[in-house]
This record gives C-alpha cells, structure tokens and sequence, in this order.
C-alpha cells in the first residue's frame, strides 16, 4: 500500500522569536486546514493511507472532524489517515519519534509542516526517506513557500511513481557539529554564539554571534543564512559551504544589515567570508559558547570538550516540487483528454 | 571554568534557594495536611517551582502579580515572609492576613502580591486595575496575572485579556499549564488547544515556553517583562509544565497514566533540571547547594513549630480586616 506520512507538531512556531521579532502564529485551525490540503493533493495522485504523528495540540481533533464532515457530505476521497502509535510529550521529540517511526513503516515519503527547526530535527530521525517541507515554522529559508495542495500532488506524483526519480527527488547538504559524543545536524546553518547556555534556545543578540556555518544562503533568504545569501550568495546544490567570521560592528570593514529573523533586520560586523569544503572538520573561532542549529541553540561547549563542524554533500532526499509539477505537466499526468489534444494544447502553449 | 548562565553566582543560589523553599514548603503541607494538622484546604504548587521563580526573578516590589488557589509557590518567589504564609495556612494570629484567609488568600501589598485567589480567572481583571495603575501613576511597574489551563476559559481573563490589549496594558498572562483543570484533561477543556492562538485573538503575542527549565522561563520572561515595562503591553506565555501532587490535596488522581507521577518526579523535576545543569557547568557545587537544602529545610521545620504555637485569631476579631485598602 502507498503510503505518505505528514508531522505536524503544533508546538513549532511558538518559541521567543514571537517577542524578539515579529515571528509570525500559524493558528491550529490553519495548521490543521493545510494538512487537509495536503491529503487533497496526495488523494488524486493514488496515495492511499497517510500516517500522521499523534498530538494533543488539537490538530488531530480538528482535522478528523473536517474529514468526517467532507465524507458525510460526499465531497472528497481524501486516504485513509492513521494516527501513530507512540507517546505524544509535546516537544520536538515528538517530530523525531514520528520520523524514525514512518522511515520503519516505509512511508515514500514525509511531510513536515514547519520552518527550519522542525525540519531539521525530522531529517535527523527519518533516515533515507525523502521529506517535503510545508513552510509553517518561524524562519523558513529551508522550506519553500508554496502552497500545501501542490505540494501534496508533487508527493503524490514522486511516492506513486509517475514522476521518474531523476526528477523526483533532490539530494541536500548539511552540516554535522560535534561536542565530544554528541552529534546533531543543522539543514541551514549552524551560529556560534557566545552563550552558554540553551535558556530560551534563540538567538537575537548580535553582539553573542562569533561565527556562522552555511549549507546554503540565498539574497532573498530570511534568517541567519541571509547574511551569505547578501555577502556572497551560494545555492543548495553546489558542493561547499560558506563560513562568516563575526567582529563587533565598530571593528568591522563589512557592515550588514541582515534580516535575522522575521521583523528583525540588524546590523551585524563581518570579519571574513570563507568557502567550506565538504568533510573537512573546521573548529568555532570561540572556545566557548553555544551552537544554534537552524536558529536555536542546543549544543553547549566549553575549553574542555571536543567540537567541530563538517558540511555534508548528497546527505538527505527531498521532494523536488517544481519539477514534479513540471514532469506533470509536460507528460500530463493530471489531464485526462484526448491524446492529440493534449499535444495541441502543448503546442500551441509553446507558440504564444 | 566560567560562569556561563545570565545570573551571578549569588543570585543562582538565590534561585535555587526560592525553588527548594517552595518544593520544601509543599512537602511538608503534603505530609501536615494528610495529618488533619490543617484547616481548610490546599493546593500544592511542587513541580512547578521554575515558573514562579523564573518570572519573579525579574520583580520589583513595586511589580504586582495575582495568584491563583495555587498560589504559595508565587508567594514565597515575590518574597512574602515564609513563616507568616505557614502561619496563615494553620489559621493562626500571627499569618500573613491574621489567620483569616487561609492558603487560598495569603496576601502582601507591601511585596505587590495582591492575593492568591480561591476564584479562578479573578486575578486577570485585579491586575489590570493594577497595571492601569501603574500606566496612568508613570512608573515602569508591570502586573502579571497567573492563571491555569482550567481558568483560561473564564470569562474574566478572556476580557480582561481584551482591556489589556485595548489600553496597551503593562501586563503580563502566564498559563501554568500543567495538563489537568483539576481532573479534566486540557486537550478536552480547551477548545482551540492552543492558549498561543487565544493571545493572537487580541492581537498580542504569545509563546510557549518549557516550565520545567527554570533558564527557559528565566530568559523568556525577561524579554517579555522588558517590553512590558517599555510600554510595547501585554504578553501571553504559556509555561508547560508538571504538578506533582493532586489538584488539591486528597485527590485521589484516577485521571493519571500508570506511572505517570513517577516519571514526572524522575524525568520533570525542575529542582534535578537546574541542579543538573549547574553542576554540569561547574559553578554550582553540590556541597553548596546541599548546605541550602539544610538551610531550607530548618526554616521550614521552624516555621511549623512557630506555626503550630501561634494563638489563633481572637473572637473579637471577627469582623476586621474585612475590606482593607488597595
């Protein structure tokens, strides 16, 4: 049976960032809407059971009633939704349990609803299962903003397999950080702020940044990653990374107005810009502080431990969206007229 | 190794002190009341130490907060005099409002501690008339309502939430969530599930934060009682966390999981959170923070002693106090 699953954790986009910038509150209502957008696209595609991670944030209540109204009302053949069995701690573990969870139940693949955190922490618990990411969360330089239904039939198209994998699937970067035996992921980047502590896990204060670690930086990115993205912009597929070195803004020749978070744009003090080479391990410029992963800090380290960072190349699978809809497109996977005039119509498309 | 929290060494301890004196408190009100020694009733706040404290590490005198039925916890961290709370809860002369209240209304004006409250949601609309105060007097005091999951639904912090948006209020709505409106769940007695989403219904703010990490809130409250005092107005923050007892003490908690409080005392105890990472980090030392345990825990013993030998209020006294001044 073809099978997709979506993680939905409502306790995403609820962090600090709502106070020390204008972060946006996706409502659950919303939230639950989007995943009933999503189960619209995956249905016509022939997915036919989706797997969705339990929590008590009322998603789930939400959800299973507007699918009890639309199968009353005859308006839809949505797949058949099945809950997880696992405990619900409504935390982002929550996000990593589903994940291993669906990777064993051979899920095509996973959406997640969220930003780059939540993102990151599925990557880090599904294994080789490609993700598609539904850009809920606070910073969302790692999900593109599309809207949920397409992303849905693009799912549907690459699990079911009417789009060709070649075209299907994108490989990613990443970077790893290590701190003696601990190892986490960031899918973006990964800041080196002079905290040392993880208190309310984001980063704001620019004076605390010393260095930054980058997949990817685009020049119209939000988030950390916007300061490559308008110093020296690098793409998601090329195989390197880039690294900032921090200096306080009165010693800095490069001066930069970054927009850091959503309704946040600061002034930050760039020392140096430098490319990253894939499985090297490069050491922070500070012998103490914190490592935030795609925007939150979760990794302390001090004189004493063993650090380092190192940019993966092909590291995980996502949904290619805009070619999946492309393929569909030009082979008319979702049209259903004649064969010579679909190619008519395709013609005559090309000619105008 | 350095320091690496946003608190001096001194004023770690002294948040250390203020959670152990509360948890210390409730364990002895636990063991007191199951006793008989106690009159009336009680709802113990253990479990939920890092909330109170975090929060009113930031407060002035001058900041007022209202509390809840639950409310010793928020007594003891906006410094009302922990012998004189004991006192009251034995109904004695010598308690924070005479003997008169009992645990569901100590009260300190002279701490900004305008009540604990045995009528749930009343607080809200108490601390906008305080933080009206404060905006209308020009100082930079805020006021902070705490409320729980239960009382989320009443009406009177639902417009109280309403008038603080309006009047661009220096107030500050903390939900104490810890899963249970006395016995009913929260995933069924709260419609939208999500207080977060109630806040951007008046067009204010809101985050959650972990309630069991005393830095979490620490550092959240911070930023939200800064903008608060800068004139910015009202805040939402929901503190997810665990209670360790009862809803009130007697309850007999069939609406638990198996194993549930087990898990909470090992895996969510705020104290072991903070004592963990303290030590972790080297600035904190276990012989120190021992020697507080045994301070505390003398001051609580001495405080039931002094409590016990206390007269109780005189007959004459019936009717004063009844209504005092704000």
């Amino acid at each position: 049976m073809l099978k997709v699953g979506i993680i939905a954790n409502p306790v995403s986009a609820r962090d600090i960032r709502r106070i020390v910038s204008h972060a946006g509150n996706l409502p659950i209502n919303d939230r639950a809407n989007i995943l009933l957008r999503i189960l619209t696209g995956l249905a016509i595609t022939g997915v036919e059971e989706v797997l969705i991670m339990p929590e008590n944030g009322g998603i789930r209540s939400q959800l299973l009633r507007t699918i009890e109204r639309e199968r009353r009302m005859g308006r839809h053949r949505l797949p058949r939704v099945t809950y997880l069995e696992m405990p619900v701690t409504c935390t982002a573990d929550d996000s990593i349990e589903a994940a291993r969870q669906m990777h064993d139940q051979g899920v095509g693949a996973i959406v997640v609803l969220g930003g780059d955190g939540t993102n990151r922490v599925v990557v880090s618990g599904c294994g080789n299962t490609p993700i598609a990411g539904v850009s809920t969360g606070t910073n969302n330089a790692f999900p593109e903003l599309r809207e949920p239904t397409i992303t849905g039939l693009a799912v549907g198209l690459a699990v079911t397999g009417q789009v060709p994998s070649e075209y299907a699937f994108s490989f990613n970067k990443r970077l790893e950080v290590t701190v003696n035996d601990k190892r986490e992921i960031a899918l973006v980047d990964v800041a080196v702020v002079s905290e040392r502590f993880i208190g309310a896990r984001a980063i704001w204060k620019t004076e605390n940044f010393r260095d930054l670690f980058v997949t990817f930086g685009l020049p119209d990115g939000i988030g950390m990653s916007s300061i490559v993205g308008l110093l020296a912009p690098l793409d998601r597929d090329t195989p390197e990374g880039r690294r900032i070195r921090f200096l306080p803004v009165e010693r800095a020749n490069i001066r930069l107005s970054a927009p850091i978070a959503p309704g946040l744009i600061e002034e930050v003090g760039v020392g140096a810009i430098e490319v990253i080479q894939p499985n090297t391990i490069y050491l922070p410029s500070v012998s103490a502080g914190s490592f935030a992963l795609d925007g939150e800090r979760e990794l302390t380290f001090s004189e004493v431990d063993d650090v380092g960072i190192r940019l993966l190349t092909d590291a995980f699978r996502t949904i290619n969206v805009p070619d999946c809809m492309a393929y569909a497109a030009k082979h008319g996977l979702l049209t259903r007229v004649a064969e010579n005039q679909l190619r008519a119509a395709q013609n005559k498309g090309r000619t105008q | 190794m350095s320091n690496p929290f946003p608190l001096e060494k001194d004023r770690l301890l002294e948040a250390y002190r203020c959670m152990k004196t509360i948890r210390e408190f409730e364990e002895r009100l636990h063991v007191d009341f199951g006793r008989g020694d106690i009159p009336g009733f009680v709802h113990l706040y253990a479990g939920e130490e890092a909330s109170a404290v975090g929060i009113m590490m930031h407060l002035k005198d001058l900041d007022r907060i209202a509390s809840t039925h639950r409310g010793h916890g928020h007594c003891i961290a906006k410094g009302v005099d922990v012998k004189a709370m004991m006192a009251e809860i034995y109904g004695k002369a010598t308690g924070s409002c005479g003997g008169k209240g009992g645990s569901m209304h100590i009260a300190d004006l002279s701490k900004g501690m305008m009540g604990a409250n045995g009528i749930l949601g009343a607080g809200a609309p108490l601390i906008c008339g305080a933080a009206l105060a404060a905006q209308k007097l020009g100082h930079d005091g805020v006021g902070i309502t705490f409320f729980g999951d239960g009382a989320s639904n009443q009406g009177t912090v639902l417009e109280s939430m309403n008038l603080a948006a309006i009047w661009n209020l220096p107030v500050l709505f903390i939900v104490e969530n810890n899963g249970y409106a006395e016995a009913t769940s929260v995933d069924y007695a709260v419609a939208s599930d999500s207080f977060v989403d109630r806040a951007a219904g008046f067009g204010m703010p809101g985050i959650t934060v972990d309630g069991t990490d005393f830095f979490a809130v620490f550092e959240a409250a911070g930023e939200i009682i800064k903008r608060a005092r800068e004139g910015a107005g009202p805040t939402l923050m929901e503190c997810k966390m665990i209670r360790f007892f009862g809803h009130f003490e007697g309850d007999a908690q069939t609406y638990r999981a198996p194993g549930e409080n087990e898990d909470n005392r090992k895996n969510r105890d705020c104290l072991k959170i903070f004592r963990s990472k303290v030590n972790e980090a080297g600035v904190l030392s276990d012989a120190e923070l021992n020697a507080i345990d045994d301070e505390v825990l003398t001051l609580i013993e001495e405080a039931v002693e002094e409590a016990k030998a206390a007269p109780l209020p005189a007959p004459e006294e019936l009717t004063t106090d009844v209504y005092v001044s704000y």
